[in-house]
């Protein structure tokens, strides 16, 4: 049976072979196609109503013979159409290439995590490791082992959320304390910086989120003094915001450095890149409304890792000295992208997150 | 801290404009927040860090500035020409030192109370303070009382002592006793609030009685009255932390307790006393004065390196300079050659080690001078981290398919908790900001809701939207803490325009979008239909992989959508990263199938009770080895198919990995299981 098939599918496709080699007008060629293709008349499709008569196991192999005289047909059609035109004309159908584009989907990264990620390739790129911890952190880890005990004043500084239950956890109010996870967990040279959430008991305004996200940085080695802080924070500030941009030390105070160093950055608004912010020659503007006319905007706060935080984490202060920093993301946010108002970072408006990422 | 600077110019002269001296001043630590102008003189408002207590003084801030500025010169305190010297010194105490009045001060813990020196004065006379008394304690914030009152607060803010002053005919039985409060002890304070004490609270009691909390407030009792003839003087030094708790206890501080708590100078007992007393006009021996100091003070001595100073703060630094810094703020050097023995004053208690006396050092020096300078130091390893680029992977799938980052607080309401999680037991702030942030949340879901509500709200016509974030909970008595991956669409998948025809997002797409999200990882997830109150009944699903359950989607629930006004139905997904994270494995190379794949289709009517997961089961179960991948082509349901059917048509692609299938070898083998496939689910081959 299915030998008969394929003698019959050899006949019509030598006829359609030979009749389509003299079409020389396109009405001619609709009509060829018409006769061979046709869904109900068409030579094709009587093969295929045929395809029942088949016994299951033939009718594959049936139907791929049916298929090929069928792509044979379609091929030479095609060909014979393209080098005589269609009934319809030569004409191409209309279509206009200045039509507006689609508007295919973009989605975005959220600023805070963009910043994030910006920071984290800065200092990858300066072969830091990024190491991260729980958000839910030991007491004694957030406050204790960072030289911070229980009834010292600078917890008041640090209003801290609790938790039910759980007397000796507290929400971590920096990324501080994985400076400790990591000091416990690997010895000298250590560097890395730790990105994350942090948060505050601060009821949410312009300037204060409960929620906040931080950048820890810390590096520990023989020999790290006071100017490698400076120099490398130097070269974050200036890698991040512009290389204009000039760096002022001033004497802070964190219980787990020691000396501190407050940093603040040469106003970018009123200080323009090469000089050197409050001491630019022409000044800062009085009325500038980004550093209120100091020329100086406070940015992070730093040090040098106090010893009693490296003896708290089996590391010897005679040996090793490190640095360490946090810079809020938040704040770099704002300064440097203009966000107004903190909590429209964590508002979730599209209106603001196509605006960025 | 408010600084007058006239009054500052009393201890400290100088010659700098008030900007020049802000700068001065922030150059050292002391920030200046604001710069006021009370009844035309000028005042500083200072921030003071915890570690300086010995800045809550103009005296202290005047001996900074004496330290910090080479033309500026330190003067004596004194009163009306009267010398104090600063620290205790024999010849600044009073001279009488007879209790000759049968009077007597008794310490009975001398870990609670360091230093407890007291004087009576007799015969005072209660009324206003001179009219400059009083515009300077307005000018530092404080309220006028009376001249005794004021003389207390004028002390303090000029050398830093909190003083309290009592009615000595308020004092019972002729003695003052420093003790312990004991249970069920009460006291009205000053402020007339009533406390009800116990062991935590030190007290400053008379024989009988509580009189004062010590270093927080006076009691009402005691306290300075205009009938008050006779009074009684403490100037003590109490130790910080009996001081900070019991302030805590209370929930609010004083002047005294702010100073107390950071740890006052314990050698300043005897001349802020002295002070009070000649500014009250005692200009002879009282007639009683007492100075219980049971464990003397030993100075701390910390050792220093003469070039330690220079190779901590990477800057050069000569001995000479280090030594004149550490000597103008007061600090007693002692040479021995190649180091200093560094005695430190009383007053600074926050220095007890080298690295603090080098901080000393370049904050007078001036942190202008540091250097900048990379350090060489470097990981023995640069790790590659896995966790940063699988979700970096992920995140960036789902921004280049069109959906935001969103970034929520941690916490939230009781009511949004517990939409996603049935869990009983979630884990509550202690101290919450208020009650729609008192629950750590289990899950990030019912935030992306209320931004998608937000956004709905904006009429975007589209929100589709991501966050990655931790969630909390409670398991076997620990606290849970897990990283998540969620994700929601609501609204539009597709305008409609002249291409293209409107389509709202149904679960189909996000389903797509899910196996995508997992394809990019080289994840093969599958969905396991499932149960859960957040989703609807019929379209909610386990996404699995490897048989493991990785997250949950589907749709949610209409109450949910209600409860945050949202019109049209919201698909959402959450999912355990940290699952991901130990999922993704690195492929190794492996050469691909080189002989050609033969193509078979495959057409039936299978029964509408059956789904098609059922199906690809069934598939997967009976697949034969050289069946190299299948897909669904077409579903059809019309005329020529029977109601409770419904027609599928599928490709099937037969692959060897070691020779060219013949024909007849692929038509065998696809019969075979596709007659296999038809008995089992009683297909009706087309």
């Amino acid at each position: 049976m299915i030998d008969e098939l394929k003698k019959e599918i050899e006949e019509v496709r030598q006829s359609f072979l030979n009749e389509i080699a003299q079409i020389q007008s396109p009405d001619k060629l609709a009509a060829l196609k018409e006769r061979y293709l046709s869904r109900k008349k068409g030579a094709v499709s009587q093969f295929l109503l045929r395809l029942r008569e088949f016994p299951p196991r033939e009718k594959p192999a049936a139907g791929q013979l049916i298929n090929q005289l069928k792509a044979t047909i379609e091929t030479e059609l095609a060909g014979r159409e393209a080098s005589i035109g269609t009934a319809s004309g030569p004409e191409a159908p209309w279509s206009d290439p200045s039509l507006p584009a689609s508007d295919l989907p973009v989605g975005r990264f959220h600023l805070i995590a963009d910043i994030q990620r910006q920071i984290e390739d800065l200092f990858l790129n300066l072969g830091y490791e990024i190491a991260v911890g729980p958000e839910v952190e030991l007491e004694d880890y957030n406050f204790t082992k960072l030289n911070i005990p229980e009834f010292h004043p600078a917890r008041d500084e640090q209003d801290t959320f609790f938790l039910d239950g759980f007397d000796d956890m507290v929400l971590r109010t920096h990324t501080s304390p994985m400076q400790v996870r990591y000091m416990l967990a690997h010895r000298p040279p250590l560097k890395i910086i730790s990105p994350g959430k942090a948060f505050r008991k601060d009821d949410p305004d312009a300037t204060h989120s409960p929620c906040f996200h931080q950048v820890e940085g810390l590096l520990v080695d023989r020999g790290i003094n006071f100017s490698h802080l400076k120099g490398t924070l130097e070269l974050f500030l200036r890698s991040f915001f512009g290389s204009g941009l000039n760096l002022r030390f001033r004497p802070g105070y964190f219980p787990f450095t020691e000396p501190s160093a407050e940093v603040d950055i040469s106003c970018f608004m009123c200080s323009p890149a090469g000089t050197s912010g409050a001491g630019a020659a022409s000044g800062p503007n009085p009325d500038c409304r980004v550093c209120k006319g100091s020329g100086w905007l406070e940015i992070l706060g730093s040090g040098m890792v106090h010893p009693q935080v490296l003896l708290n984490c089996g590391i010897d202060p005679e040996t090793y000295s490190g640095f360490a920093f946090g810079v809020g993301i938040e704040r770099l946010a704002m300064i440097k992208f203009g966000v107004p108002d903190l909590r429209l970072l964590y508002e979730n408006d599209l209106r603001l997150l196509g605006q960025f990422g | 801290m408010k600084i007058n600077v006239a009054y500052l110019k009393k201890f400290v002269a100088f010659d700098l404009e008030d900007p020049a001296l802000k700068e001065l001043l922030a150059g050292i630590g002391l920030e200046v927040a604001e710069a006021l102008t009370v009844d035309g003189q000028t005042v500083l408002d200072i921030e003071i860090t915890p570690n300086r207590p010995d800045w809550l003084s103009h005296y202290g801030v005047a001996r900074e500035i004496a330290a910090a500025n080479g033309q500026a010169r330190f003067l004596p305190l004194d009163v009306n020409g009267v010398a104090l010297v600063p620290q205790g010194d024999a010849a600044a105490a009073p001279t009488a030192a007879a209790p000759a009045t049968g009077f007597s001060i008794a310490i009975e813990d001398a870990s609670d109370c360091w230093r407890y020196s007291g004087a009576i004065v007799r015969d005072v006379r209660v009324g206003e303070s001179d009219p400059a008394v009083q515009k300077l304690l307005i000018s530092l914030g404080l309220r006028p009382i009376n001249n005794i009152v004021d003389v207390s607060n004028l002390v303090m803010m000029t050398c830093g002592q909190p003083l309290h002053i009592f009615d000595l005919e308020q004092l019972q039985g002729g003695q003052i006793r420093v003790r312990r409060a004991r249970k069920n002890e009460k006291i009205r304070l000053l402020d007339e609030r009533e406390v009800a004490l116990d062991e935590n609270f030190l007290l400053i009691a008379d024989a009988s009685r509580p009189l004062a909390l010590a270093g927080i407030m006076g009691g009402l009792d005691s306290g300075i009255t205009s009938k008050t003839r006779h009074i009684f003087i403490e100037s003590a030094c109490f130790n910080p932390v009996v001081i900070r708790r019991a302030a805590r206890l209370l929930g609010f501080k004083t002047d005294a307790s702010f100073r107390f708590e950071r740890g006052m100078d314990v050698e300043a007992t005897i001349p802020a006393l002295k002070m009070s007393l000649l500014m009250l006009g005692q200009t002879q021996p009282p007639s009683f004065f007492q100075d219980v100091y049971p464990r003397p003070l030993t100075p701390t001595v910390v050792p220093l390196e003469k070039d330690y100073p220079g190779r901590l703060a990477g800057i050069a630094i000569t001995p000479e300079t280090s030594a004149a810094i550490l000597q103008r703020l007061g600090f007693q050097l002692q040479d021995q050659g190649s180091r200093w023995q560094v005695q430190v004053p009383s007053h600074r208690v926050d220095v007890s080690c080298k690295q603090d006396l080098v901080e000393e050092i370049i904050r007078i020096h001036g942190y202008k001078h540091l250097q900048a300078d990379i350090p060489l130091s470097a990981n023995p390893l640069l790790r590659i981290d896995r966790e940063r680029e699988i979700a970096l992977r992920l995140k960036n799938q789902l921004a280049d398919v069109g959906f935001n980052e969103v970034i929520n607080y941690v916490f939230q309401s009781p009511e949004e908790n517990a939409l996603f999680d049935p869990q009983p037991q979630p884990l509550t702030l202690k101290n919450p900001l208020g009650k729609d942030f008192s629950v750590m949340k289990n899950s990030l879901l019912a935030g992306l809701l209320k931004n998608t509500a937000l956004n709905a709200n904006q009429n975007w016509e589209k929100v589709a939207l991501f966050e990655i974030g931790n969630i909390f909970g409670r398991h076997q008595g620990k606290i849970r803490e897990e990283k998540k991956l969620a994700i929601s669409v609501y609204g539009l998948q597709q305008k409609k325009d002249w291409r293209s025809p409107e389509a709202m997002f149904d679960f189909s797409y996000f389903k797509s979008l899910l196996a995508m999200l997992g394809k990019r990882l080289r994840l093969d997830f599958a969905f396991r239909k499932s149960t859960h109150p957040a989703y609807a009944g019929p379209c909610c699903f386990v996404i699995e992989w490897n048989g493991r359950p990785c997250g949950r989607c589907g749709e949610v629930v209409p109450e949910f959508c209600r409860y945050f006004k949202l019109d049209h139905p919201v698909f959402a997904a959450e999912i355990d990263l940290a699952l991901l994270f130990r999922e993704v494995k690195e492929n190794r190379f492996q050469m691909w199938k080189r002989f050609p794949a033969v193509r078979r289709d495959f057409t039936f009517l299978m029964a509408k009770t059956v789904s098609f997961e059922e199906l690809r089961a069934c598939l997967e179960r009976l697949r034969p080895e050289a069946l190299e991948s299948f897909e669904l082509t077409d579903v059809f349901q019309g005329a020529s198919v029977p109601a409770d059917k419904v027609s599928f048509s599928m490709g099937f692609t037969y692959r060897a990995q070691d020779r060219t299938l013949t024909g007849d070898e692929v038509n065998g083998i696809h019969l075979e299981f596709t007659g296999k496939l038809v008995e089992q689910l009683h297909l009706i081959q087309r």
